[in-house]
């Protein structure tokens, strides 16, 4: 447990005015799962909070990366109804392939496996195979408020915490029949409800050129013309 | 005077005379067994047993040994038999058979007997030479024997003009004794038809498995949980009395309808009793689990809706399976993440609802492509890389890696501003600048940076898994990235940077 106290955001000696979070009190930080340092500007907490749903448009890197962290820290993860999740890009990310679990098909019993699945593993990342009904998500809500776990959805999921999103995103590196693809700038946007109603915006190196996730200052933001304007008139 | 030496039949399987086939003469074995039951496996490939009783049971010993042939020929091997006074007459009569001998042969069947009595005349034809096979040093069973063995002794009677085991045996033992010594005089006995030692026979393998009925069957599936727990304790009981443990242990349950349900569960000596039982709910589970188009998320009760198991269960039987010497468990000391009970518990629970396959853990290995380093392993089994991981690959594309890997590839169509597809020649050459990529049916997308082609050409020794293709990163106008290659003149979509 002091390790983790040690690694979340404001116990570091950079100060919290930095962070753009408020000073979180040590008893909340208990309940939630650190994210990657890049990250947690985006959610209100500085991290995962337990029991909770977090939402992200598509399946991609944004995930994956929300996800690394915990998983670096120790948490098992599962990936449910996935089958191409990249884990190789998830491994470079931090996310542990030792303490990962894929179902990638989890069929028509897919609210049983993800519920059994939060028996185990702490995190479950779950795109569904089909539209909840409201009375399967409560109660999955109701056993990942149980096992103070969190679920990643892929797509939407009513009634989610936080709900984040890629706006536009830029690849740098390739140009026309040569170079290669080295590092990726994305706008990532976060809202949801009760304390995580505002909506924050950042720019990310999603990923960076060693691979990891970073903040992106404005001037090295690689996107072209037409973006930079919009981020301007937002 | 020794008392005559007792009727011995040998069976010889050419095709299994290695260590690497263990298994399956095993099974050679448990077919033996099935004619008579005590059997002594000789060395791999080769086992004998006492002929007298089963050849009066079957109607003699040519009859026999037919049969016996016959039922390792159904497991696809190939076998001899010799049936002879002794265990060393036997043998080369076991051997003798493949040799086209007319004055021996019977019919088609692979067998040679050697009648009552006239082993010794039988032996009297064989070269010394046969002395220096392998196993007739344990076939004597005297402790000077190993002197045999050496290719020495027979060369030496051949060079003193003794070509036969009948020359050997004409000689007085005494002489032979004085010249040869302990060696020779072993020789001596089993050139006469003598002093083979008696067979070591194997016990019956003991059925370890354990089971219970139920009278009337049992529809409800947690009484047949709470009986496994007991079960799985007599089970342990008997693995234990005898230091043995098991790798697996096979759950099979039997439905009143004559439907049987079985499943293996990884074992290793680590679950208790308690855990087995929950193995065995987990199945039930499993194997009750209906259709609906969406189901509950209570699973926990093992029963259907209308708490029936289609009949109910008359026999519940757990077969340990790959039985072993207990000899401990040592727990990873590091490098090997331990997997706690808790997550070992719920993919065992999604293992028995989806099946063994479902629940996987991804291990990275070696290779050139981002789909060939990610081998997914089934929860329980060992986690090995496919390819080595140390190994340099020269040819993987460096930089950012996919986060979208398609199991399958998508196929994809690349045009140029033509609109004529793009070709790659052998020679890795591009026909033009690729402008537009569509993959199914979706709207095409403008293309606004692409490199390669890269080539890849591996493995072109083994014809199955031998590929020839080029590579490219592609970026369209909506800001994402695609792996793609060209194979077989087909573009294909691999994955995607998002």
């Amino acid at each position: 447990m002091a390790a983790e106290v040690s690694r979340s955001p404001v116990s570091q000696a950079a100060d919290p005015l930095r962070d753009g979070t408020l000073p979180v009190l040590p008893a909340l930080r208990d309940g939630t799962l650190p994210v990657l340092p890049a990250l947690r500007e985006l959610l209100p907490r500085g991290g995962l909070a337990r029991g909770s749903v977090v939402t992200v448009a598509e399946f991609g890197l944004l995930i994956l990366a929300l996800a690394a962290g915990a998983s670096a820290d120790g948490a098992w993860c599962g990936i449910a109804g996935v089958p191409e999740a990249g884990m190789l890009a998830a491994a470079g990310l931090g996310l542990d392939a030792e303490r990962t679990l894929l179902v990638p098909d989890p069929g028509h019993a897919w609210p049983q496996v993800v519920a059994s699945l939060l028996d185990g593993c702490e995190l479950v990342l779950l795109r569904p195979p089909a539209q909840a009904p409201a009375q399967v998500r409560q109660r999955l809500e109701a056993t990942l408020r149980r096992g103070r776990g969190v679920l990643l959805v892929v797509g939407d999921w009513p009634g989610a915490q936080v709900r984040l999103r890629i706006l536009t995103q830029g690849w740098t590196g390739l140009g026309d029949g040569h170079g290669r693809l080295r590092a990726c700038c994305a706008q990532v946007t976060a809202d949801g409800r009760g304390e995580a109603a505002v909506t924050r915006t950042r720019w990310l190196w999603l990923p960076a050129e060693d691979g990891n996730v970073s903040a992106a200052e404005p001037p090295d933001i690689p996107v072209p013309e037409r973006h930079l304007q919009v981020v301007r008139a937002g | 005077m020794s008392a005559p030496e007792p009727r011995v039949m040998v069976l010889y399987c050419p095709g299994l005379a290695g260590p690497r086939t263990a298994r399956a003469f095993d099974q050679v074995l448990t077919a033996v067994t099935a004619f008579c039951p005590a059997v002594e496996a000789v060395e791999p490939g080769v086992c004998a047993f006492g002929a007298r009783g089963p050849a009066r049971y079957f109607g003699g010993e040519t009859a026999l040994a037919a049969r016996i042939t016959a039922a390792i020929a159904d497991l696809g091997v190939e076998s001899q038999a010799g049936v002879a006074d002794g265990l060393f007459a036997a043998y080369l009569a076991a051997r003798a058979v493949g040799a086209p001998r007319a004055d021996t042969a019977s019919g088609i069947c692979p067998v040679l007997v050697i009648p009552p009595g006239r082993t010794p005349e039988f032996l009297a034809r064989q070269p010394v030479s046969v002395l220096a096979r392998q196993p007739v040093s344990a076939l004597a069973g005297q402790d000077a024997a190993g002197d045999l063995a050496g290719q020495d002794f027979a060369a030496l009677l051949s060079r003193l003009g003794l070509h036969t085991l009948g020359d050997l045996a004409a000689l007085s033992p005494d002489d032979v004794a004085s010249r040869f010594g302990a060696a020779g005089e072993t020789a001596h006995r089993l050139a006469r038809g003598l002093g083979s030692r008696p067979l070591a026979v194997r016990p019956p393998a003991e059925d370890l498995s354990v089971a219970q009925e139920f009278d009337p069957p049992e529809p409800l599936s947690e009484p047949v949980v709470f009986a496994a727990k007991a079960l799985a304790e007599r089970m342990h009981e008997g693995l234990a009395a005898r230091g043995l443990t098991c790798v697996r242990v096979q759950v099979r349950a039997v439905c009143a309808d004559g439907r049987e349900n079985r499943r293996l569960w990884r074992h290793d000596g680590l679950l208790s009793a308690a855990a087995l039982a929950d193995r065995v709910r987990w199945q039930l589970d499993g194997w009750q689990v209906p259709a609906p188009p969406v189901g509950t998320i209570d699973g926990t009760t093992g029963s259907t809706p209308d708490g029936t198991t289609d009949g109910g269960i008359v026999v519940l039987r757990l077969v340990p399976d790959q039985v072993v010497h207990a000899t401990g468990h040592q727990l990873a000391l590091w490098g090997e993440t331990v997997v706690s009970d808790r997550v070992a518990r719920a993919a065992m629970r999604v293992q028995a609802m989806l099946g063994h396959e479902a629940v996987l853990r991804p291990v990275l290995g070696g290779g050139r492509d981002v789909a060939e380093q990610v081998n997914d392993v089934p929860f329980g089994e060992k986690r090995q890389p496919r390819l080595a991981v140390g190994a340099p690959w020269p040819g993987r594309i460096m930089g950012a890696v996919p986060g979208v890997v398609y199991p399958f590839a998508r196929e994809a169509d690349v045009t140029d501003d033509a609109g004529d597809a793009v070709t790659v020649t052998g020679r890795c050459v591009i026909s033009a600048a690729p402008a537009w990529l569509a993959a199914d049916g979706v709207p095409p997308l403008r293309i606004t940076g692409w490199a390669g082609p890269w080539p890849l050409s591996e493995r072109w020794w083994d014809p199955a898994a031998a590929r020839r293709r080029a590579r490219f990163q592609l970026l369209t106008d909506d800001g994402r990235a695609w792996l793609a290659a060209v194979q077989d003149g087909r573009w294909l979509i691999e994955g995607g940077y998002c």
